[in-house]
């Protein structure tokens, strides 16, 4: 899994900055979270589809990690680990807030920079305003087409979609066994390929 | 691996053993719309990786603060310390719920013993015994009803008979 480790944090392990973290080391704690947050907050923002809900959301999920750190025992990674109170925040939310895929929960006025680790510090040379256009009515489509899964769909397709997690992973995450992520997964696919299938064979 | 729709993730992101696969792929009804399908799920993951890569914040150094301030807000030890005196709580919550368990157990016991013993210590009335064995003759009378009422605690009991036409010989009047 990529994390955002500097070369210097790096040569701290992930499992000394929880120890360190546990003893109370809040400055070890936030390396841990400069590791994770952007992929914490993507995956959030993936789900919800609101900068603003996604950010609250990060926050309350770090707030509850450093709270129950003191529980981790490193059975699991700790990315499993945090990505499972992340699904725990984020899917308690998203049924709370009832969302029925009605593209009501959609911010469109956000603006949101895109990361290539591979051209971190280059410039990049902005898209035409027609190929922006293009590349954010995509965005739209896609979003709208998660908006119709179940929020424990989303999160396993984004999961394995976009995080490469393995199916253990993913069913330590959403605490749910193995067969019920392959599962969730096969109608998480078959759905978005009807929905999407116009806008991924026409690029 | 039990359901179609399980095996037939695994078949797609390439997770079955060669045995499982030919098994899989020999059991399929239509292998050209299996394959079909594989591609698609193939061309949906891509697509979905390029479109939804990961993103930045706006202003990560803000949130750093604000997580800062919330994790600051926490009483110092309280990470460290939540977990324990939950721990030590529910460790006397559940002993103490054993010792009352018991002591209620041994009271329900103690209860029980007196009481059972109490009524089998207790004797029946000879009165009530008299009325209990009281017959009346059905060919004497036909119409007889025999009722009785009895309260134990204020130790009365009686009895009512209606339409009685002659008493049997060991209740008449002597």
């Amino acid at each position: 899994m990529h994390t955002e480790a500097t070369p210097a944090e790096a040569d701290v392990s992930e499992l000394d900055l929880v120890k360190q973290s546990q003893a109370g080391n809040t400055e070890a704690f936030d390396q841990l979270v400069s590791r994770y947050r952007t992929r914490v907050f993507g995956m959030i923002y993936n789900m919800v589809h609101n900068e603003q809900d996604a950010w609250d959301l990060a926050q309350d999920s770090f707030v509850k990690a450093w709270k129950s750190i003191g529980r981790f025992r490193g059975q699991s990674s700790f990315y499993t680990w945090i990505y499972r109170i992340i699904m725990n925040v984020t899917i308690d939310w998203l049924r709370k807030k009832q969302v029925k895929g009605t593209g009501a929960e959609f911010d469109d006025a956000i603006q949101l920079k895109e990361i290539n680790p591979a051209s971190r510090t280059v410039p990049k040379a902005d898209a035409l305003p027609h190929e922006r256009m293009e590349q954010r009515e995509i965005r739209q489509r896609i979003d709208a087409a998660i908006a119709q899964l179940t929020p424990e769909h989303r999160a396993v397709i984004l999961m394995k979609e976009i995080e490469d997690m393995q199916y253990h992973e993913i069913a330590e995450a959403l605490d749910c066994s193995i067969g019920t992520v392959m599962s969730r997964l096969f109608y998480a696919r078959k759905k978005l390929q009807n929905l999407l299938r116009g806008v991924y064979e026409n690029i | 691996m039990k359901t179609f729709e399980e095996k037939f993730t695994a078949w797609i992101d390439d997770q079955l053993t060669g045995a499982e696969r030919a098994q899989f792929e020999a059991a399929l009804p239509d292998r050209v719309a299996a394959d079909a399908e594989k591609e698609q799920a193939h061309k949906l993951g891509a697509f979905l990786k390029e479109q939804l890569k990961s993103r930045a914040m706006a202003n990560e150094e803000f949130f750093h603060h604000q997580l800062r301030g919330r994790i600051a807000r926490e009483k110092p030890d309280e990470s460290e310390a939540q977990s324990l005196p939950d721990l030590r709580t529910t460790w006397w919550s559940i002993r103490r719920l054993l010792w009352a368990g018991a002591t209620s157990l041994a009271l329900f016991v103690v209860c029980t013993f007196f009481v059972v013993r109490e009524k089998q210590t207790q004797q029946q009335s000879q009165y009530l015994s008299q009325i209990l064995n009281a017959r009346v003759d059905p060919a004497v009378s036909p119409d007889a009803t025999v009722s009785i009422f009895q309260t134990k605690e204020d130790r009365v009991t009686v009895l009512w008979v209606d339409g009685l036409k002659s008493l049997p010989s060991d209740y008449a009047a002597k």
